[in-house]
């Protein structure tokens, strides 16, 4: 089925009509560098484009100009209950105390228990009147820029795999992540950062980890770099006791090494391409502090952010990590994303209300919702929510009823919301929904493959053609699944 | 053992039935159309070829790589220079480059045989084994830690990596090394079944309790076992049938439940290693716990006696002792009146005649009743309490809070001394735990007598550690004591041989087709089976767990496998020349890329059978061909045909592993510990978890061992090296990338590792040259190059030597491109 290899090896071969489709115009820079970066692993076998050593991050557009050119994902660990904020149900109210008809007697974590009204009162909110609830005044004064998703389904009920499926399209553990997806795809805007950074919680990381943001089996340069407010990048610096002239005299003989072997081997793009990972990495030096050092944000930025709310700690360094995400995209960087929960911990570090649900999100509301709703206010006032999609998503949901002698809520992946606003997206929709009690999308009901296909849609790029050989299958962030949701489209 | 028979596709194999077998050819008496397939079809050795040019031949590979380039119009490079082979083979066969005594040795050798000795040297070498194991540790996806849900350390993975280094050590015959991992246990290989277990795992307790949570995670954990084994042995994708029938080769989804079917019975999960050296210590153990145990016996005659007068020590949860007159007895009940909270739980009770003997035990014919219990099935059972096994998970626990009763009835009267009792005798709870209670004995018609009580106890206080129950015994029981302690300590040194992650094994479950891969819509039963196109495994119906395993390791290893073999050879040619002959090692299926040159890759399977699968004997006649020994160097003619020497007109070099590199570093520097073995020093100061993992940054001895022998966690980068596309032990990783990152340069440039090596170079330096700073570069040079360096490099170096010592040369050496690749 394949021709000649020495002329073109299938996955070059896929690789070209996959820069044509990025690209357009198979001589541009963009697809210059992305043959360079891939060309070390024999993908691509034939034509050998020059590689631009300078620009390994260099920007691969895609044709048409797409409606967003950055994303920030703002990804709530834990499974956030759709019942405490974006998902009305008056129902559940009435019904609060009852048995849940022919619902299941056990559940994730145990024994179900009986129906519990919202712990949190809804009211409508802005032009569209969509119900939201006091959890979260502040992202909820923003609804009509919101496009809702009440009907989204997971395929795992656990969290370690349902991030996974968030954020790779499958379960297990070892797949790129969504935005070493569209950093492969896309480049990047800034020469002197990552192109994809993930901005871990202040309290740790979520239950899936580094999952969340590795490339799987892409080329590790496209995995995201993280780092937060608190953070920064490990080995900025070299380590005490080396003199500034020592490391000068280093990099110094390095860079003649670097260039006295790449004279005798020309023709290797690998050389140059180490080379000019030196030079972005001595660029990183400068512009990586400078981006998270946050003195030069005027008090009134730090105010409504709640960047300098001293009697809550966790929102404030949540808050500072919102702010460093707006300062990366306006530096253009192509996808960032935004971590709001840690692991499992009985609901103490993330979203995971178990036990005493109404108590926990009293505190995890107050730590996202300010930061959250002034980092979008803040995008839109710079005119950077014209060219950015914000994502807000959760791995799953939660159950109406409450666990048996617990007051909090089991994992449910069967009827959930997340949402989307920004560039290319309507504003002001509901899309889906679940039935009367929460229990189960029944109208629309979409998957984490059809949300993912969305956001690579809204990035202009086709969820079918993005793909990379992995052990003999042409590997898709959403496998074989996935339609774009037409309805959050603007 | 009903080892499964190889039963032919006949027509499609070009090969009779196997003795006694009935000829199998598909459903309609012909092979399906989708059959065929280079790969599926026989290995069939063609001659060698002849060549044009006749002298730079050195064996058959060069004929075949040879005959190949004349066609396209392309000639060999030239040889590399001794001193850039000798790098490249040290470097490609044990990741450590040659120090500068090996480099002189060479090129001042007169010796025609020079090579030859080099390559045997280094094959006999330790360093071999570790570098190859990790090539397969790769495919497998080895790590120390379980990954998905909670990512804790799984502490007993590594004998499997030890052994796979050890393997390859020994050049165990492939054929052997596969079915040792499928089936070691059976095998005297124990360590190897590792392999069925080495993927991401949810543990029991990170698994929903809802029935559709448990069925999907056993559902995933025997997914990952098909694909393991689909993957590294026969190079087929056959994962890709879970959900539906193969897009791209003949595999549909029946038959990839019937691959799952072989695994049935297999779960993830810890068990004792069965070597002969644990095996030893085991039954040692067993013999001092015995001693033990007899000797605590003969102590609890010397402690107080109830109901004497005395106060006694008060409860704890581990061991109580009732002393009391000697008396004759049917029944023994002990009622429980109070507990520190909860309901009752008590692990054993032992009723001691005056000789010591047990006379409560079930093995004696003593019947067990009850209040009532709670149950928990193989954990909390009313036959617990006199099974003679002790802990928690074999205790009987009451039904109600703070109270509950246990009456032993023997089969006969028996004079009896001492109540012995606990709550959980190995320790970890103390829970539940009796603190008001009453023991009594009745004879045959006689009316219950209170022979031991609380009442003379200190009282148990809540928070307070309750004293050893021995703490006051008679005078006479010290030796006796003392003895005991000194038990317990080798008891501990002991600690039960070691234990192995290498798969549990049990009766097999039903294996159902499931639609769409949904566990909760099951379709007909499937029997364990191989895909129809590469033959067929006979396993009956009722084959037991491991006869389930090894027809599927027989049938593998069948010499007539048409892909096992080829597998493995194109899998030893990548590790030598960066890519093999099939690009695509894990996936000999439709979808991947055909042989460059198949009548090679043939020729090497038939080799290999023919040398008994001799994986050493590959690699000989690899390094020793004249396609190896090529220079590196571009030719443009060439790299307009070839750019990426997929033909081999040149070598084509490559970066250093992760591993390779850092173990290079301290091979340079001088600080290789080369401890072999054993569990995984660390990279961080945790062993397992989600988060907060804190890089070690400045290693003490034991973290200067190869890389190969790091705790690896998954998921969690090596701070410093993980960068260079190291596998994160997700997936399997059949050929390393090799991206070029800014973090990989701020990671090698401004790291403590580089910084501590780099001094540490410098120091071995200036003792080995002296103070001279142009002596010094020379040895610098050929310590990381293998080279002396040239007039233009010395001239650069010698005066930033002279000004500030080596230390910046060593780092920048480190980070040179020319350090990084093969030569």
């Amino acid at each position: 089925m394949t021709g000649d290899p020495i002329r073109l090896l299938p996955p070059g071969r896929h690789l070209l009509d996959r820069r044509r489709f990025l690209s357009g115009a198979a001589t541009s820079m963009g697809s210059m560098a992305l043959a360079g970066l891939l060309r070390g692993d024999g993908l691509l076998a034939a034509d050998r484009p020059p590689v631009d050593p300078a620009r390994p991050f260099a920007p691969r557009p895609p044709r048409v100009r797409p409606p967003a050119k950055n994303v920030i994902m703002i990804f709530c660990a834990g499974a956030v209950s759709q019942l405490e904020t974006w998902d009305y149900k008056p129902e559940l109210i009435r019904h609060d105390g009852k048995p849940l008809a022919g619902g299941p007697p056990v559940t994730f974590q145990g024994p179900a228990g009986e129906l519990a009204r919202p712990q949190y009162p809804f009211r409508p909110r802005g032009e569209t009147g969509k119900w939201v609830s006091d959890l979260i005044p502040h992202l909820a004064e923003l609804t009509d820029d919101i496009a809702f998703i009440h009907s989204l389904t997971s395929k795992s009920n656990t969290h370690g795999p349902a991030e996974n499926f968030l954020s790779t399209g499958t379960v297990l553990d070892g797949f790129p992540s969504l935005g070493s997806w569209v950093s492969y795809a896309l480049g990047s805007e800034s020469q002197d950062l990552p192109a994809y950074v993930a901005i871990p919680d202040p309290r740790g990381v979520p239950q899936a980890g580094a999952n969340n943001w590795g490339p799987g089996f892409l080329p590790a340069v496209f995995q995201g770099t993280p780092m937060s407010a608190s953070q920064p990048i490990r080995h900025l610096t070299p380590p005490a006791g080396i003199s500034p002239e020592s490391d000068a005299t280093a990099r110094h003989l390095l860079q003649q090494m670097n260039a006295r072997h790449l004279e005798t081997h020309p023709e290797d793009g690998r050389l140059e391409a180490r080379i000019a990972s030196y030079e972005l990495a001595a660029r990183m030096q400068l512009s990586v502090p400078e981006i998270l050092d946050l003195s030069g944000e005027p008090a009134p930025v730090l105010r409504a952010y709640g960047a300098d709310d001293s009697r809550l700690p966790l929102k404030a360094a949540f808050a500072r990590n919102c702010i460093l995400a707006r300062r990366l995209v306006e530096r253009g960087v192509r996808m960032v994303q935004l971590f709001n929960g840690a692991y499992a911990s009985g609901g103490e570090l993330n979203w995971d209300g178990h036990n005493k649900l109404k108590e926990q999100y009293d505190r995890h509301g107050a730590i996202l919702d300010q930061p959250a709703a002034a980092l979008i206010r803040d995008l839109r006032e710079r005119g950077l929510l014209e060219e950015t999609l914000v994502v807000w998503c959760t791995e799953f949901g939660r159950m109406p009823m409450f666990q048996k002698g617990s007051m909090g809520r089991d994992h449910n992946p069967d009827g959930f919301t997340c949402w989307l606003a920004g560039a290319g997206v309507k504003a002001g929709v509901s899309v889906g929904a679940t039935d009367e009690l929460g229990r189960k999308a029944v109208e629309n009901v979409l998957s984490l493959y059809d949300f993912n296909a969305t956001i690579l849609h809204l990035l202009g790029l086709d969820h079918e053609k993005l793909t990379f050989e992995h052990n003999g299958i042409q590997r898709r962030l959403t496998n074989v699944e996935g339609q774009v949701i037409r309805g959050v489209l603007a | 053992m009903h080892p499964g028979r190889w039963i032919l596709l006949a027509g499609l194999l070009g090969l009779g039935p196997a003795a006694g077998a009935p000829l199998f050819a598909g459903p309609e008496g012909s092979p399906p159309p989708a059959a065929h397939h280079w790969s599926f079809e026989a290995v069939r050795e063609s001659p060698i070829p002849e060549t044009r040019d006749s002298r730079w031949p050195l064996n058959s590979i060069d004929r075949f790589i040879l005959a190949r380039l004349e066609a396209e119009g392309l000639t060999p490079s030239p040889s590399a220079t001794r001193a850039e082979w000798l790098r490249r083979v040290t470097l490609d066969l044990t990741g450590i480059p040659p120090q500068p005594s090996e480099l002189d040795a060479f090129i001042n050798s007169t010796d025609p045989a020079a090579e030859v000795r080099v390559v045997d040297r280094l094959l006999a070498s330790p360093r071999y084994g570790e570098r190859w194991a990790q090539h397969w540790l790769d495919v497998v996806r080895y790590a120390d830690t379980h990954g998905f849900e909670v990512n804790t350390e799984r502490p007993n993975a590594w004998p499997y990596r030890d052994y796979v280094i050890r393997a390859f050590s020994r050049d165990t015959p492939y054929g052997r090394f596969v079915r040792e991992q499928l089936c070691g246990d059976l095998l005297g290989e124990d360590a190897a079944t590792g392999f069925l277990v080495t993927a991401s795992v949810l543990l029991p307790g990170q698994i929903g309790k809802d029935e559709p949570s448990i069925r999907l995670a056993r559902q995933d954990s025997l997914d990952e076992i098909v694909v393991n084994t689909g993957q590294t042995f026969l190079g087929l994708s056959i994962g890709c049938a879970r959900c539906h029938d193969h897009k791209f080769d003949p595999v549909s989804q029946r038959e990839y439940y019937a691959m799952q079917a072989f695994f049935a019975g297999v779960e993830y999960g810890e068990r004792d290693l069965h070597d002969p050296d644990s095996e030893a210590r085991r039954a040692e153990a067993v013999r001092v716990a015995d001693r033990i145990a007899a000797l605590q016996r003969q102590i609890t005659r010397h402690v107080p006696a109830a109901r004497s007068e005395t106060n006694r020590v008060c409860v704890n949860g581990r061991l109580n002792i009732e002393r009391f007159q000697p008396v004759a007895a049917r029944r023994v009940r002990f009622t429980i009146r109070e507990t520190n909270s909860l309901e009752p739980c008590l692990d054993e009770i032992e009723v001691l005649d005056p000789e010591d003997r047990n006379v409560a035990a079930a093995s004696e014919g003593t019947r067990a009743t009850s209040s009532g219990d709670t149950v928990v099935p193989d954990r909390h059972e009313l036959r617990h309490i006199h099974d003679g096994r002790y802990g928690n998970s074999r205790s009987w626990m009451s039904n109600e809070k703070g109270r509950g009763w246990i009456v032993l009835e023997f089969p006969k009267e028996h004079i009896v001394d001492r109540v012995l009792w606990g709550r959980d005798r190995e320790g970890q709870f103390d829970d539940r735990l009796a603190t008001d209670y009453r023991v009594e004995v009745a004879v045959d018609g006689g009316d219950w007598i209170c022979v031991a009580d609380s009442s003379d106890r200190t009282r148990f206080l809540a928070g307070t550690t309750p004293p050893d129950p021995f703490s006051i015994v008679a005078p006479e029981a010290a030796p006796t004591l003392r003895e005991r302690r000194r038990l317990e300590a080798t008891a501990k040194e002991l600690d039960g041989g070691q234990r192995a992650f290498a798969g549990l094994f049990r009766a097999p479950d039903t294996t159902h087709m499931l639609r769409r891969g949904d566990p909760e819509q099951p379709g007909e039963e499937v029997q364990p089976g191989v895909p129809a196109v590469l033959g067929l495994c006979h396993v009956p119906g009722d084959a037991n767990e491991s006869a389930r395993r090894t027809a599927l390791a027989q049938w593998l290893t069948d010499p007539r496998n048409p892909l096992t073999g080829r597998v493995w050879v194109n899998r030893i040619w990548q590790g030598h020349f960066g890519a093999g002959l099939v690009p695509t090692p894990s996936d000999f299926g439709r979808n991947g890329v055909r042989p460059t040159h198949p009548e090679l890759l043939d020729w090497l399977a038939g080799e290999f059978q023919r040398s008994g699968e001799s994986t050493k004997h590959l690699h000989r006649l690899i390094v020793l061909s004249a396609t190896y020994r090529q220079s590196s160097r571009g030719n443009p003619v060439a790299l307009s045909r070839d750019a990426e020497s997929r033909l081999l007109w040149r070598f084509p070099s490559r970066r250093m592993e992760a591993e390779s590199l850092r173990d290079a570093m301290l091979s340079a520097a001088g600080n290789l510990n080369a401890a072999m073995y054993g569990p995984g020093f660390d990279l961080f100061d945790l062993r397992g978890g989600l988060s907060g993992f804190k890089p070690v940054e400045s290693f003490p001895v034991s973290g200067l061992r190869r890389m190969v022998y790091a705790h690896k966690v998954r998921r969690e980068p090596e701070a410093v090296f993980g960068a260079f596309d190291c596998p994160d032990a997700g997936q399997s990783t059949p050929r390393r990338r090799e991206s070029t990152t800014p973090i990989q340069a701020l990671n090698l440039f401004n790291s403590t590792f580089t910084a501590e090596q780099s001094a540490a170079f410098a120091r071995r330096i200036r003792q080995e040259a002296g103070d001279d700073p142009t002596r010094q570069v020379r040895l610098a040079y050929r310590i990381a190059l293998g080279r002396e360096p040239a007039p233009g490099e010395l001239a650069d170096a010698r005066d930033a030597v002279a000004r500030l010592g080596a230390e910046p040369l060593c780092r920048a050496l480190f980070n040179s491109s020319e350090f990084l690749f093969l030569p």
